[in-house]
């Protein structure tokens, strides 16, 4: 695997779903050089390593996750070459990202920090993001760092 | 099993090894195979990955990747350079027989290949090779049948684990936290993460736990047994890396490891842990400790006598092999669909919501005319995920198309040039295989191009081909390169009251335009229309447009019948030659117009929304849905404009389409034929008279001075 600079975070999950069938998937981060946002990538698979389809993907999310990427203007789903890997992963397109992290980071006394901005800028685009994936930043993250 | 009672306690049950193949591997082998290995079916040697538990509910698999598999630049040798591992990654050498066949698959002889694993495994625990390597112990088999048609793979693992008879038994196992104290527990976690964190042995699964009589936990190699033994040691545990997560069973991989321990030091009573993780740090909870019994079988001294081996892998507890298909990640042909599918998906979530992707795909259009204008058109509905596509044109590509005409390429051109609308599907399917595109050969018959009697009966089958198709498609484009050529199929889109859209070039301005609705309900009803038409009735004309009257078609503003423009003209004249940018520019936004027609609520009934003020809002959520576009790049400028249809129209009038459905060929051939019989017909012969003998100043396409303008500009 080639040496990965912009392949921030990588996240393993296993959801059970009905039929007592297993599914497992794989989150990566990866720095979008042209649009200059983290983007989240995924993918799913079942026990035999059989792709999910993205119908199949949804059914997996809770609920309100499934609400949100139905209604909300800022996540929506495409399927591209993962950039490392070449073959074909899901990804939360990113055209709308710059836009809403501006409003998260409306707040200058966060931006003066510089220090913690990017340890925030992850944390907090992945608050918006993770709702998407029915995935929850845990609250020590966020406190931690502010204080 | 059932436990049995033994001396030294129940038999030691292992959680088998549980595969999983990343469909990386899968498309990577399919590539090997089909440009390297080829008919070759010798066994491959590969690595599979894996690592300990690393989650309490979850047991971690052996995994293969497309890395698995070896690299292409190397030479195929029989052992792999395996990588150094990586604390995610534990690399273990495997071999894979790939069939040719199914049958072949089938046929594999499952319990000697089995055994000859077994036999190297038995041979490194002798050699020594597996306390140098101890990766060895965890050699894996795995068969498998490529179907490289239907993406489809057939495949069975075997986790090589050699027999103890009689079966070796435990005396006590329990969590690591509980078996160490404190101290103890802590110390060896150290240790544990200090292993896990090097990168010389992060990789190395098994290894020695030596904890000194002051509670201090070292972890060694196993070839540092001998070193180990004696002074000070209070415990010697041997260690490996766990990848079962269940808290009464061991995995796999201790099986061979109690085989290698036994044979190689003599060991009857084998203190082990089951090391296992939590969120990348050891887990004394998790990991298990145990005292295992050996009873040293016959024979195993001796290399010679390989002991009996188990190790199919079970899907799903049946003792039968696994298949799974990939088309839908690996055929090329279906990824292009589905990024296809997902794109236009982006659109409708972020842009338009109600746009109606279902309609796009199913609506059957009709190109007539595969050049500049067709080739572009067809690239664009295609690009809206329109996927019936039929092209009809009579011609060949010539050697000058290609740079203008989208579809072709200079191959097209050679041996005379292909037919055009055979080239054209032929070049929609490679950009998109699901189009489902048919050509037509074919020329539409016109109006001022007079046929001789023997020809009659083909121009009437052109004719009634042309009727045919127009009928069983949904929406017709207009994109031939004559006025003329475009009467027909004006006249049968407006009988059959079909969605049409004429683009049409001048030097350097273009028109694009939407017809109107036909002038009589659907050819259906041609039965109720006479009985309704004798009765005068002005009711019984079909809908009109919302807002009153029928937007004219291409022909309501001539006030002349189409004749021959094309003879006797310049080459310049005859073929509309046009700034290369026109046809793009027209083409798209003929398709642009299409797909805003189609969801529009009146559809082709769609009258105008002039009001400037309500730009993009309502139930138009693209904009205006204009009837003219007309365009010029002499000053990059665009306008739109209405025509109401108009009663003497030769191609969209009341009068003529009755004609034509009451008097089909009758109707047809003079028309072809007879220069002023549509003008006749229709009234405008009428019209010119009573106009010309007015003396009018206004600005009129049938100026005399114009002649050369009105041939030239086919607007």
């Amino acid at each position: 695997m080639p040496h990965c600079t912009n392949l921030f975070f990588v996240l393993c999950c296993k959801v059970h779903s009905n039929h007592h069938e297993v599914h497992y998937y794989d989150f990566h981060i990866v720095y979008s050089a042209s649009y200059r946002v983290p983007v989240l990538y995924f993918r799913g698979y079942d026990s035999d390593g059989l792709p999910l389809q993205l119908n199949e993907i949804e059914k997996d999310l809770p609920a309100c996750s499934a609400k949100v990427l139905l209604e909300s203007k800022w996540t929506f789903i495409t399927q591209e070459e993962h950039p490392y890997f070449n073959r074909p992963w899901y990804k939360l397109h990113p055209c709308g990202t710059s836009e809403w992290m501006k409003l998260l980071f409306l707040d200058e006394a966060v931006l003066a920090e510089s220090k913690v901005a990017i340890e925030l800028h992850l944390v907090s685009w992945f608050s918006v993001v993770g709702q998407v994936i029915g995935l929850r930043v845990p609250i020590e993250m966020v406190n931690g760092r502010i204080n | 099993m059932a436990k049995q009672e033994r001396s030294g306690g129940s038999i030691l049950q292992f959680s088998p090894f549980q595969s999983f193949v990343d469909e990386g591997f899968w498309h990577r082998l399919s590539s090997l195979k089909l440009n390297k290995f080829g008919i070759d079916d010798s066994p491959i040697a590969i690595t599979g990955f894996y690592a300990p538990c690393s989650h309490s509910q979850v047991s971690n698999h052996l995994t293969l990747l497309s890395e698995s598999l070896p690299c292409d630049e190397s030479e195929q040798s029989s052992v792999p350079a395996i990588s150094l591992g990586n604390r995610n990654r534990c690399s273990v050498p495997g071999i894979l027989y790939n069939t040719n066949t199914l049958e072949a698959y089938h046929a594999l002889d499952k319990k000697s290949l089995l055994k000859e694993e077994a036999k190297k495994i038995w041979e490194d625990i002798h050699t020594g090779k597996a306390v140098e390597d101890s990766a060895v112990l965890l050699r894996f088999l795995l068969i498998s049948f490529a179907d490289l048609k239907k993406w489809s793979f057939h495949y069975w693992f075997a986790f090589p684990a050699l027999v103890f008879d009689p079966p070796v038994t435990v005396v006590e196992l329990k969590p690591a936290s509980q078996w160490f104290t404190s101290e103890e527990a802590d110390s060896v976690s150290v240790a544990c993460n200090g292993w896990r964190n090097s990168s010389l042995t992060a990789g190395v699964p098994f290894f020695l736990v030596c904890i000194a009589s002051n509670s201090h936990a070292t972890i060694r190699h196993l070839k540092d047994w001998e070193a180990c033994q004696g002074d000070g040691r209070k415990q010697v545990l041997f260690g490996f890396y766990d990848p079962c997560h269940l808290p009464n069973n061991p995995g796999w991989p201790l099986r061979n490891f109690l085989a290698l321990i036994c044979s190689r030091w003599n060991l009857k009573t084998v203190h082990f842990l089951c090391y296992r993780e939590n969120r990348g740090f050891a887990d004394l909870g998790v990991s298990l400790v145990g005292e295992a019994v050996i009873t040293i079988p016959q024979g195993w001294r001796d290399l010679q006598c390989v002991p009996n081996a188990v190790g199919w892998e079970l899907n799903k507890g049946r003792h039968i092999s696994r298949v799974i298909n990939l088309a839908k990640s690996m055929d090329p042909a279906m990824l292009a669909i589905s990024a296809a599918d997902l794109n236009l998906k982006l659109m409708r979530w972020r842009a338009w919501p109600s746009l109606n992707l279902d309609e796009l795909s199913s609506t059957k259009c009709l190109l007539l005319g595969a050049g500049t204008l067709g080739c572009q058109v067809a690239r664009m509905l295609m690009a809206w995920g329109v996927r019936k596509i039929t092209l009809l044109d009579n011609g060949r590509v010539a050697m000058s198309n290609p740079l203008r005409q989208s579809l072709y390429t200079l191959d097209n051109c050679l041996n005379g040039g292909d037919f055009k609308a055979m080239a054209a599907v032929k070049s929609l399917k490679q950009i998109f295989p699901a189009v489902e595109a048919e050509g037509v050969v074919m020329a539409i018959p016109m109006p001022g191009h007079p046929v001789s009697s023997q020809e009659e009966e083909s121009v009437l089958e052109d004719c009634r081909r042309l009727h045919e198709l127009v009928e069983s498609h949904d929406a017709v484009f207009l994109l031939t390169d004559t006025r003329e050529s475009r009467w027909l199929p004006a006249l049968l889109c407006a009988n059959a009251n079909k969605i049409t859209i004429t683009a049409a070039l001048g030097f350097d301005s273009f028109l694009v335009m939407r017809h109107g609705s036909g002038p009589l309900n659907s050819s259906n009803d041609v039965k109720a229309e006479s009985e309704i038409a004798l009765s005068g009735d002005m009711d019984s004309l079909a809908l009109a447009d919302s807002g009153g009257e029928r937007l004219g078609c291409y022909f309501c503003n001539d006030v002349v019948a189409p004749t021959d423009s094309t003879a006797n003209r310049t080459l310049d004249q005859q073929c509309t030659v046009t700034r290369p940018g026109l046809a793009p520019i027209a083409s798209s936004l003929a398709a642009e117009l299409f797909v805003d027609i189609l969801h529009h609520p009146n559809g082709i009934f769609a009258g105008v929304i002039a009001d400037s003020t309500n730009s993009g809002g309502g139930d138009q959520p693209l904009g205006i849905l204009p009837h003219q576009i007309r365009g010029s790049l002499h000053q990059f400028s665009q306008m739109t404009l209405v025509g109401h249809a108009s009663e003497s129209c030769t191609a969209c009038s009341s009068t003529v389409i009755t004609e034509y459905r009451k008097k089909g060929k009758e109707f047809l051939l003079p028309a072809i034929n007879h220069p002023t019989y549509l003008e006749d017909l229709t009234g405008l012969t009428e019209l010119m008279k009573s106009a010309s003998s007015f003396k009018l100043d206004c600005n009129n396409e049938t100026d005399d001075d114009d002649d050369d303008d009105d041939d030239y500009v086919e607007l």
